[in-house]
């Protein structure tokens, strides 16, 4: 009987840690959001704000907000939170804390995607995100075909996917070479990865499927505790290894092409995300929802930051989260070592 | 073996004659690369958009008439891309071999760990901070800068082998955001940089060769006495320290060789990636695990797989060119990924 209480009250506990964490980054979102949405280069009171989101007031008001701010802001959510989340479930399925589309070269395809749908189609918006999408798609099947060798290997999964990168950027940095200026500006700032162009139809598409797959995701969850114990236990508690596995990183990588489509590839939030939110919440699980709140989190304030030319120049988002997610990768790298030896 | 001492005498013959089989192949191995060398050399003088006749190749090179078309291709042209390509690809294939050696890594080359992200984040400050456009002033920017790069990923990714090309990765993540930063401050950088990036043998002539030819021989010089020291690290720490061996030693001297001879490929040619990988693969299978051969027939098959790429990508497409580095690339990643299928990276 005190075994059952206690472990109901860890439980309560765990659940209670993790909705605080949550609700906590949710502050952080809109605390940041409010933020965006006030500071810029029309300076607007909170009532002007208020009454811009609700479409009265000025006219002009209501254009910065509606057209120029706003839609900023939740492409921003939108992204980082599917980066995050799709981090999370790539680093749980491979039970490897490295484990991100950057490293693993889907980012990559998907630019080199975009570069041939922006310089050889001559395509914009929805019609380049789909290009985008296309190649995320075509180097993770790539990868998985390769790297495919009686089984997942994780380690080769990881070269194969470094190498299929070199591959892709260097063909992107031969259509830069052979571009116009203006063009090769362009590839340069969607290769960084930038949210300030999302709005619209695109915006609204990239929102409902990163909805639809985190409902799909949300269907698979209840794996992702028993498969963090390893294959064995989680074949004991009753899961179809393989299939979960399989269908996880599907959904993973469909989450990344969808977000990194849209924004273009934003460095190092899928990795740093769910390392965060897995060290706050600290349950040993995968800290799916923590996790997706947090890249939402990170991505708007790094996009704050950029956009307010903290570093001296307007800088898109993704520039702010390299220069914060690849020292703290570093890190993650130099004291895994200590620990191993 | 050695169980009868009537067998000894035969296991001998089959030692000594095992020992000439190795001899052979090796020395067939020798003049099979210098053939090859020879052959793209000559390839890289005698082919190009313009058809220029052998004889009329021969006679630029040795009574070269001043204004004739066909001369000035071939000497302002053709010879300074393919000095270029020699020295940028001895360089290329030493210092990957060197690299794979001291990390025991067969995934470790320059691009790979980095350190060419970390030449073109001093070449893009140079021109950005100083205004400096000639290869002959960011040379040193580009020796720092790869230096800078290699110091980072040799400390945080010490002894690790799987890691190390994660630290290039994380190396190279960090540094490429700066490099964006510069590249939308500063518009002439940017647009030295977009060329530059691709990696080709065009652009930086035979002037920057003079001054940089040092360097190669040093890094040249230094990785050829290290190859002994190599072929015993590669059977661990603890094994070549038995064998007398200061391991810290080596290390430093290989990271000193490895900037030296990295820094010269990537100033000369660009961030060429893959080409330091390829070549000591090529050179293993060709003459076994010595590194003293690997580290020669690797100094020869460096460039011949530069040029090769360079020549290539003259002739594929009609009226343009591909640079040196694209082809490099396309030829270099298959075969990166048939190392990362092989047995022994799973087991590393």
């Amino acid at each position: 009987m005190t075994l059952l209480t206690t472990v109901a009250d860890l439980r309560t506990a765990r659940r209670r840690r993790q909705l605080l964490v949550v609700a906590g980054m949710v502050l952080v979102v809109l605390a940041a959001g409010t933020g965006a949405l006030l500071v810029g280069a029309a300076g607007l009171t909170p009532g002007q704000a208020v009454a811009g989101v609700v479409g009265l007031g000025e006219p002009g008001d209501v254009f910065v907000v509606q057209r120029l701010r706003l839609p900023r802001i939740e492409a921003a959510v939108v992204v980082g939170a599917a980066f995050g989340l799709a981090g999370a479930l790539f680093q749980s399925t491979l039970r490897n804390p490295l484990a991100s589309p950057d490293i693993l070269g889907i980012s990559t395809g998907a630019s080199l995607g975009a570069v041939t749908g922006m310089l050889v189609l001559g395509l914009s918006g929805v019609a380049l995100s789909a290009t985008a999408f296309t190649g995320a798609g075509v180097v993770a099947l790539a990868i998985w075909l390769l790297a495919w060798r009686k089984g997942l290997h994780s380690i080769r999964f990881v070269l194969v996917g470094v190498g299929l990168a070199y591959l892709c950027s260097s063909l992107i940095a031969w259509s830069m070479a052979r571009s116009q200026e203006h063009e090769a500006a362009a590839v340069l700032t969607w290769t960084v990865g930038s949210v300030s162009d999302i709005r619209g139809e695109q915006l609204t598409l990239v929102a409902a499927g990163a909805l639809v797959l985190c409902v799909a995701v949300a269907a698979l969850a209840r794996t992702q505790g028993p498969l963090s114990l390893g294959d064995d236990n989680a074949r004991a508690l009753g899961v179809h290894v393989d299939a979960a596995r399989v269908g996880t990183l599907l959904l993973a990588v469909a989450l990344v092409a969808l977000a990194t489509s849209a924004s273009g590839p934003v460095a190092f939030v899928a990795l740093v995300a769910p390392a965060i939110a897995r060290r706050l919440v600290n349950d040993g699980g995968a800290a799916l929802t923590a996790s997706a709140v947090t890249g939402a989190a990170l991505t708007l304030l790094a996009d704050v930051v950029g956009q307010h030319a903290v570093l001296g120049v307007p800088a898109p988002v993704g520039v702010v989260t390299g220069l914060v997610g690849a020292p703290y990768l570093l890190w993650l790298l130099a004291t895994t070592e200590k620990r191993s030896r | 073996m050695l169980t009868s001492p009537a067998a000894a005498p035969a296991a001998r013959r089959e030692g000594a004659q095992a020992v000439a089989h190795r001899a052979r192949r090796r020395a067939l191995a020798v003049l099979v690369a210098l053939a090859a060398l020879v052959l793209v050399v000559l390839a890289s003088l005698a082919l190009g958009v313009r058809d220029i006749a052998p004889a009329e190749v021969w006679r630029a090179l040795t009574a070269p008439v001043d204004g004739l078309m066909d001369h000035d291709v071939v000497l302002d042209q053709r010879l300074p891309r393919t000095v270029v390509g020699l020295v940028a690809g001895i360089a290329l294939g030493c210092a990957g071999t060197v690299i794979q050696g001291v990390t025991r890594n067969p995934i470790a080359d320059p691009g790979l760990l980095g350190l060419n992200s970390g030449a073109s984040l001093a070449v893009v400050c140079a021109v950005w901070l100083f205004g400096i456009t000639s290869p002959i002033g960011y040379v040193w920017f580009a020796f720092l800068g790869a230096a800078a790069a290699a110091a980072i990923v040799f400390s945080v990714g010490r002894g690790q082998p799987v890691r190390l090309a994660l630290v290039g990765a994380a190396v190279t993540a960090l540094i490429t955001p700066l490099i964006t930063l510069v590249l939308l401050r500063d518009q002439q950088a940017f647009n030295l940089y977009r060329f530059w990036s691709v990696g080709s043998l065009t652009g930086r002539g035979l002037d920057t060769v003079a001054w940089l030819w040092p360097f190669a021989v040093v890094g040249v010089v230094l990785a050829a006495v290290l190859a002994h020291r190599l072929t015993m690290l590669a059977l661990g720490d603890d094994v070549a320290t038995a064998l007398g061996q200061r391991v810290g030693t080596t290390r430093a001297l290989a990271s000193v060789a490895i900037v030296l001879l990295a820094g010269t490929a990537t100033s000369l040619a660009g961030p060429i990636a893959l080409v330091g990988l390829v070549v000591p693969h090529a050179a293993r299978r060709l003459v076994g695990t010595d590194y003293r051969w690997i580290m020669g027939i690797g100094a020869l098959l460096g460039p011949v797989m530069l040029l090769t790429a360079d020549v290539l990508g003259r002739l594929v497409l009609p009226r343009s060119e591909l640079e040196a580095g694209v082809v490099a690339a396309l030829l270099g990643a298959p075969v990166l990924v048939a190392v990362a299928r092989g047995r022994t990276v799973a087991g590393a």
